[in-house]
């Protein structure tokens, strides 16, 4: 059953502060963060199905994939001096391997790819108490072509159908945005209005809207990782959001956002 | 038509007004050298160390390796290099540099 849905950023400087970075600002983001914690702990979950943007990491030129699930017993990653390992729930994981092959979604699945940060920083921060196993999904947003918003839309509401007959609790995060443009000129100048103007939309429950942005769109809106949003959007249907806190620093608009399950 | 003759066809003039766009392959061992440096952290710092030399069987044009030297971003992206990488390159040798300026949570 699908118990609990939420978008966290991934900012790596929300892990690691260089002196850029607004102290105050990044803890702000991190009680946020907190709070979602103290959600999945009250919700208890089996596991946490967590839907990311490898940053070019585990999947290089060599194999780029548009949707993978990660379906080991567990994976692995660095970032910095971070050593990050964790385990798989290989019956879910499976699951939606199988299932998602069912339902026509020519999946990628690896049982011994890196993990990327995106997947990590999230969890450093939200983890529950004792530790939950989790579920790793994978959405091509950095390497054009990417898959179309309708797409990641249409795959999320094949997870939502997949977890919610499933027998174990599952929450679900989707990792990353909002507005930000690393390595172009726009660095300093994300699109915070567009930010604003989406987190509204959701907060009225019209996240479905989402799903006929162009991928062009996303790119000019420094928003390539809403993919990941757009694909939790699928499986948590009408719910209006809960958004914990938006703080847009010099270079990226953080978000933290519930979809509270009934 | 002027925009179809610059971009050298139709999918060049359509991606050259977004920010990440299709990998060029003549730019594949720029981005591999790239991927390197964000990834393989004894690469970053042998390159650290004498950037010539690390890059010396790579592949690699003098004018990518001089670009790299000086991570010189607008040079390797309209050399094809993928702006998040460079980016991300930048960050990591910035980041072995400069440890004690980094606060970890």
């Amino acid at each position: 059953m699908l118990v609990g849905a939420f978008a966290v950023a991934h900012t790596p400087q929300l892990l690691i502060r260089p002196e850029t970075e607004d102290r105050d600002l990044v803890l702000r983001v991190h009680a946020a963060m907190a709070r979602v914690k103290g959600r999945l702990q009250e919700m208890k979950p089996d596991a946490i199905a967590i839907i990311a943007g490898d940053h070019v990491e585990a999947f290089f030129l060599d194999a780029v994939p548009a949707l993978a699930v990660y379906v080991g017993r567990e994976c692995a990653g660095t970032f910095g001096p971070y050593r990050y390992r964790l385990d798989i729930q290989e019956d879910l994981a499976r699951a939606v391997v199988e299932q998602g092959i069912e339902r026509g979604f020519d999946l990628l699945y690896t049982q011994d790819a890196r993990l990327d940060y995106a997947f990590y920083v999230p969890l450093h921060f939200v983890m529950p108490e004792p530790v939950v196993p989790i579920v790793p999904l994978h959405v091509n947003v950095y390497l054009p072509p990417q898959p179309t918003p309708a797409r990641c839309h249409a795959w999320g509401t094949a997870l939502g159908e997949i977890f919610r007959a499933r027998p174990e609790r599952v929450a679900v995060i989707a990792s990353g945005g909002m507005s930000h443009f690393p390595g172009t000129d726009r660095y300093d100048s994300p699109e915070f209005d567009y930010d604003r103007g989406v987190l509204e939309a959701l907060r009225e429950g019209r996240g479905r809207e989402l799903a006929r942005v162009t991928g062009e769109e996303l790119d000019k809106r420094g928003n390539i990782e809403l993919r990941t949003w757009i694909t939790l959007l699928g499986a948590v249907g009408d719910v209006r959001a809960e958004v914990y806190c938006y703080e847009p620093s010099w270079h990226h608009g953080n978000a933290v956002v519930e979809w509270p399950l009934r | 038509m002027a925009s179809r003759q610059r971009g050298g066809g139709v999918a060049a003039a359509v991606s050259d007004s977004t920010h990440y766009r299709f990998p060029p392959s003549q730019a594949y061992p720029l981005n591999r050298c790239l991927f390197a440096l964000k990834s393989d952290r004894a690469f970053a710092e042998r390159f650290l160390a004498d950037a010539h030399a690390a890059t010396e069987e790579m592949g690699l044009t003098e004018g990518e390796r001089a670009d790299l030297r000086h991570m010189d971003r607008d040079a390797l992206v309209a050399r094809g290099a993928h702006p998040y990488l460079v980016f991300m390159a930048g960050l990591r040798l910035k980041m072995l540099a400069e440890p004690t300026k980094l606060e970890y949570f």
